[in-house]
């Protein structure tokens, strides 16, 4: 709230300001990092549009000459065996992705409610127990996770998938939700429970709906996470209809080494999903970052 | 602030001790269903696993991951790798890795942050831009720039011999000297837009008013970003390091994808390589072991981002 307020007479004073050599540096480090950024995504776009053959040249094609949606066809088609796997593999992502995103926002609420809002002993040492899980890599649990997994049978299911990723997306997730729930007013709860609401009620319809930005951030947050992981599946999941699509593009291209444009074609289409989330939703990112976690 | 009633508190201030943590924990009983999905989710995938990697650390493994079998040979993996000239290879990559890694990503996008803060034609267009290398997976990060710098058909090697900086093509992946720098230019692009998002937050926390009163005191640009907005940035720009370097301390998609290690353990870093060592070599002894000391170095680190977040938290108390 307050931060829309704020920007309006910030605007004028930045106009007034004389054009000084701050800006003409921010103005040339901005393209600079526009180039370094754009440019590998735009080398993938023009690269997927040419045939195996243009794209072993030297020197390339900076345009292709004959462009060619040949390598996006095989990938979308379910008659050949190559676009088979591919939406298999999609398909496979989006189940598990999914169904972390739902679970972890299922136990990330009341978790982020209750540390900020309940002063029971050992609250900290929970909250920050919690927020430790991000210091340690993958590798550290693959070994024990894999015997774990294999105990509870678990191993080459999207089950054991979903188990694990669920931990990575819950440290940010209740983090940034107790932020939220810090900064809205106590006072809001306690009128609706003397007008009858019980706690359960005064948080469904009072604490919920205030909180709609954050819980989207963490989702997308959970999402991109399950989306793009790569050691777990990697390790948990061998059979070849399972796998995700990040293990089952490595899978595939190291059998096709050469196929290049194949190669930038499904690259392309495993990062539109993520990135038209987020660009979609990015505003209630930032502005879960800003409230939640930074401001205090 | 908190839901805490007056008798609850009143009973709290006269039992002290041991018998009043049971007697608070027992008032506060109902609060720990909220937390207990989450702890129990944890608990299953950490605090078991790092039980159990403590253990393997202290045994020798047959391979086939037979692990009844595992005999017991105390200190002997610790040893063993303290000594490995192989561990000092891939430590000193790892430093490299994640100092250089860390410090140019933070730069960087406090950089576009700062650039990105003040309004003009197109900015919410470039910022998008700006996010997007961070959302898009590591491994098609990783198989796009190892197109790029592929050594036949690389881009970046074709415009260098355009330019007459080149007579052919280097070789940036399969060169023991080049390799590492290669791929912490990919790191870095896909790292920096986090280090931006979070220095945007942090920087719509500075209060106009005091940059406006730097202003009317005749403070210059430079002052007013030395003096009043990186003060208020400090404890976000702490956190916001220490989770770059923990990232980046654990990275394993690119050097995987990308090079594997190679060549010759050039850009090898402590996850690929325990990876090696237990998936590739079976030797999960060592490998639990390498995980042990890998822990220990990231409790160092957890302890100052503990004590980051918690400087926030007494600000909020205060607050």
């Amino acid at each position: 709230m307050s931060t829309i307020a704020e920007t309006a007479p910030r605007r004028q004073t930045r106009r007034r300001m004389r054009v000084d050599g701050w800006r003409w540096g921010g103005r040339i480090f901005l393209v600079f990092m526009l180039f370094y950024t754009a440019l590998p995504m735009i080398w993938m776009l023009l690269t997927s549009i040419k045939s195996g053959f243009a794209a072993m040249q030297f020197p390339p094609q900076w345009w292709p000459d004959e462009p060619t949606l040949a390598s996006y066809q095989k990938l979308l088609d379910p008659q050949n065996s190559v676009g088979q796997d591919f939406l298999r593999f999609f398909w496979n992502s989006l189940f598990v992705s999914t169904a972390t995103t739902i679970l972890s926002v299922i136990v990330a609420v009341p978790a982020a409610y209750a540390f900020s809002r309940f002063r029971f002993p050992g609250r900290n040492f929970l909250f920050f127990a919690v927020l430790l899980r991000n210091m340690f890599p993958a590798v550290i649990f693959l070994v024990p996770l894999f015997i774990l997994m294999r105990m509870l049978g678990l191993v080459n299911t999207h089950g054991s998938l979903i188990l694990t990723y669920l931990t990575f997306g819950l440290p940010l997730a209740i983090w940034l939700l107790k932020g939220f729930y810090d900064n809205i007013p106590v006072q809001l709860e306690q009128a609706a429970r003397i007008d009858g609401a019980t706690r359960f009620q005064a948080f469904i319809l009072i604490v919920m709906p205030l909180s709609t930005p954050g819980i989207i951030a963490t989702a997308i947050y959970s999402f991109i996470g399950a989306w793009n992981e790569y050691i777990y599946a990697y390790t948990f999941l061998s059979k070849n209809e399972q796998l995700t699509l990040p293990v089952g593009i490595q899978r595939f291209f190291s059998e096709n080494t050469t196929d290049f444009p194949g190669l930038m074609a499904a690259s392309f289409m495993m990062s539109v999903p993520v990135v038209v989330l987020f660009l979609v939703l990015q505003r209630y990112f930032v502005r879960a970052l800003t409230e939640g976690a930074v401001k205090h | 602030m908190t839901i805490v009633t007056g008798k609850a508190e009143a009973r709290r201030r006269l039992q002290s001790g041991w018998s009043g943590v049971l007697w608070k924990m027992w008032e506060h009983r109902a609060d720990y269903a909220y937390v207990l999905p989450a702890i129990a989710v944890m608990l299953i995938v950490i605090a078991y696993p790092i039980y159990y990697t403590i253990e393997l650390s202290f045994f020798k493994t047959p391979p086939g991951l037979q692990l009844r079998d595992k005999i017991y040979v105390g200190f002997d993996n610790y040893t063993n790798i303290l000594t490995s000239p192989v561990f000092w290879k891939v430590t000193w990559n790892t430093m490299i890795w994640t100092l250089a890694s860390t410090f140019i990503s933070f730069v960087l996008g406090f950089g576009s942050a700062l650039a990105l803060h003040r309004d003009f034609i197109g900015r919410g267009v470039l910022r998008a831009i700006l996010i997007i290398p961070w959302v898009i997976s590591a491994v098609a990060a990783s198989y796009i720039w190892k197109w790029i710098y592929h050594s036949d058909f690389g881009v970046i090697g074709a415009v260098l011999v355009g330019l007459g900086w080149a007579d052919r093509p280097p070789n940036f992946i399969d060169n023991v000297s080049t390799v590492l720098p290669s791929l912490i230019v990919v790191n870095i692009w896909r790292e920096f837009p986090f280090a931006m998002i979070m220095m945007m937050a942090g920087l719509q926390t500075v209060p106009e008013q005091l940059l406006s009163a730097a202003k009317v005191d005749g403070a210059s640009a430079w002052q007013r970003f030395w003096h009043v907005t990186f003060p208020h940035l400090s404890s976000v720009s702490t956190v916001t390091i220490l989770l770059l370097a923990v990232a980046n301390f654990n990275s394993f998609i690119i050097p995987w994808i990308m090079t594997g290690g190679g060549p010759s353990n050039a850009s090898h870093i402590w996850i690929t390589h325990i990876y090696e060592l237990a998936f590739g070599r079976q030797l999960w002894g060592v490998a639990s072991a390498y995980s042990v000391l890998l822990f220990l170095i990231l409790m160092t680190l957890g302890y100052f981002y503990v004590r980051a977040l918690s400087g926030n938290e007494r600000k909020e108390g205060r607050a």
